[in-house]
């Protein structure tokens, strides 16, 4: 019988929905192994000075405090480094969704000349230099060689282990559904603050926040594309860029709110520095356009018109979504 | 040696040969304005002069069967991101001459944690997606978004948007659609289309929606009225 990788059990909370595996990239715990090293591995750019990490920092969330990432050339990214955070769960990825799988998403960045700027086939020799890498990716798939697919294979394997679900707001979600919450739990919701719970009715609220269109769930969004009126006119087309549609003009991939406090700067630009740029711009900024949202109910009269208390619960709530767990668990960090 | 019989009609185009296929059910929705096939961000013209343009339609039937023969546990349409497709799955039509269903769905399963239904349910959080609200009221049954141009005038401008989502168990309507006729898609297949008609759902049987001032519906309190509306309106749209 010959060598077999050991099956990897992800530890998925349990308000948390099955996580989507595809059945020809299976999690192995060698395979997350070798996708943590390449993850912070700087072979994968052309210089050898940048890995993933380098615009996915632990520290913020898994995404760039930077508003535009800037490449190993020194050019500057277009869009604001996304969190990396239950990335197991999405449909598609980047702000345009041009890539629908994990496997698929990690390939692009290595290659992309305002990235890593690295060529795979050049990154797959220095890694097969490697005897660590060869054994690694030997134990990961149970055969020699090494290829950019294999690489993919891991390093997905790795992104779908960044599970984030150990926040306040998880305890009030499993509170307020009647699910049990263990002592540990029970003692973190006697911490919830009144100015949190009702932060939290006005984000659901449909004449208050109104945030839960989007952001719905355990996983804190919906799997969309929206126009959040931004702009009236488009320096960056989005998924229109994609789909050739001009409907989709100006649309972007709705993101998770979960670690919003670490994720900043905020939307596909990073043209807001702060939560509470993020909340005026709802508030009393919206920019109508032919393809805003229509579930942005009161775009036409600016935004939902909040006032600086409710501004201030909503914000409350908002922090309640920080993972500490997940920004310092040693697993995640470089090996 | 294995013979291997490709199949040449499936629920997707490019599934895998199979030996001795099992026969198919396919159940379609195609959404209509006044009788012509509808497509989202199009325009069109309602009676009371509106330009309206449609930008989501979605809706839920849940427990559909016959005679004590079940098809799923819930289809979802979603016009948006799955086109016509409602249902497509190994079955014998002539077990459905006709097809009884919730639409919306039921208080047995409304409130359930949505994540515990398995990845395949479209009552899974996942593929419900904005389809759920929240455990107590639920899952939205029926969901109708639009912008629409109200005044009435030689200048189209869209800029008035319309949310109808109901839901909530008191809301929950039944179809049963009599004499549904199923066509033979390939040697395997059998499917059947469902007419939505959305100029049907304006104007209602006995009560006409008017996107001037009925453009906004969660089913909250004080909205039991036009939800009841939309739902039986919306009933009464979808047909075989």
């Amino acid at each position: 019988m010959g060598y077999e990788p050991t099956p990897y059990q992800l530890k998925i909370p349990s308000h948390f929905p099955d996580m989507p595996i595809p059945s020809d990239n299976p999690m192995t715990v060698e395979g997350v192994e070798l996708g943590r090293k390449l993850f912070y591995e700087t072979l994968l750019s052309g210089d050898n000075s940048m890995s993933c990490a380098s615009c996915h920092s632990p520290q913020a969330a898994f995404s760039d405090p930077e508003q535009f990432s800037v490449g190993i050339d020194g050019i500057q990214g277009l869009r604001n480094s996304m969190a990396l955070i239950n990335l197991g769960w999405d449909s598609f990825y980047f702000w345009d969704g041009r890539a629908k799988t994990l496997e698929e998403q990690v390939l692009i960045p290595v290659e992309d000349p305002i990235e890593m700027h690295q060529s795979w086939t050049r990154a797959v020799s220095l890694l097969s230099e490697s005897v660590t890498y060869r054994n690694m990716f030997f134990r990961a798939f149970a055969e020699p060689g090494i290829d950019k697919y294999k690489a993919a294979k891991a390093l997905a394997q790795f992104l779908r282990t960044m599970i984030s679900g150990n926040s306040k707001f998880d305890v009030i979600y499993k509170n307020e559904n009647g699910l049990a919450l263990n002592a540990e739990e029970q003692a973190v919701y006697a911490t919830v603050t009144p100015e949190e719970l009702a932060g939290y009715d006005l984000f659901k609220s449909l004449n208050g926040a109104d945030c839960f269109h989007c952001h719905n769930g355990p996983l804190m969004q919906v799997q969309k594309f929206s126009n959040n009126g931004l702009d009236a006119i488009f320096a960056d087309i989005g998924r229109e860029e994609v789909t050739g549609n001009p409907g989709d003009r100006g649309k972007f991939k709705v993101p998770t709110l979960r670690n919003i406090e670490l994720s900043g700067p905020f939307m596909h630009d990073g043209r807001f520095g702060t939560i509470d740029e993020v909340i005026d711009h709802y508030s009393t900024g919206i920019v109508m356009s032919p393809t805003i949202d229509p579930l942005i109910e009161y775009a036409s009269q600016g935004g939902v018109q909040l006032d600086p208390t409710e501004k201030q619960w909503l914000k409350a709530f908002l922090l309640t979504l920080t993972d500490e767990s997940f920004v310092n668990n040693p697993d995640f960090r470089k090996p | 040696m294995t013979l291997l019989v490709s199949t040449i009609v499936g629920c997707d185009k490019d599934e895998d040969p199979v030996v001795d296929p099992e026969p198919i059910i396919e159940i379609k929705v195609q959404p209509k304005f006044d009788g012509v096939n509808l497509s989202l961000d199009s325009i069109y013209t309602t009676d009371e002069g509106y330009k309206v343009q449609f930008t989501d339609i979605k809706f839920y039937l849940e427990g559909a069967g016959h005679n004590g023969n079940s098809l799923t546990d819930a289809m979802l349409f979603d016009y948006r991101e799955r086109g016509t497709a409602m249902y497509c799955a190994e079955g014998d039509a002539s077990l459905y001459p006709s097809i009884q269903a919730n639409l919306g769905v039921g208080p047995d399963l409304n409130h359930d944690d949505p994540s515990a239904f398995p990845n395949s349910s479209w009552l899974n959080i996942l593929k419900a997606n904005d389809m759920h609200w929240d455990w107590n009221p639920g899952y939205i049954f029926v969901k109708v978004d639009a912008k629409v141009d109200t005044i009435v005038d030689a200048t189209l401008n869209l800029d008035h948007t319309v949310n109808l989502h109901a839901g909530r168990d008191e809301n929950l309507q039944t179809v049963d659609f009599q004499n549904v006729t199923w066509t033979s898609v390939g040697e395997y297949k059998k499917r059947t289309t469902l007419t939505l008609d959305m100029y049907k759902f304006l104007q209602g049987t006995t009560q006409s929606i008017d996107f001037k001032t009925e453009f906004t519906l969660h089913s909250a309190p004080g909205q039991e009225a036009i939800t009841l509306k939309v739902m039986q309106n919306f009933r009464d749209a979808l047909t075989p």
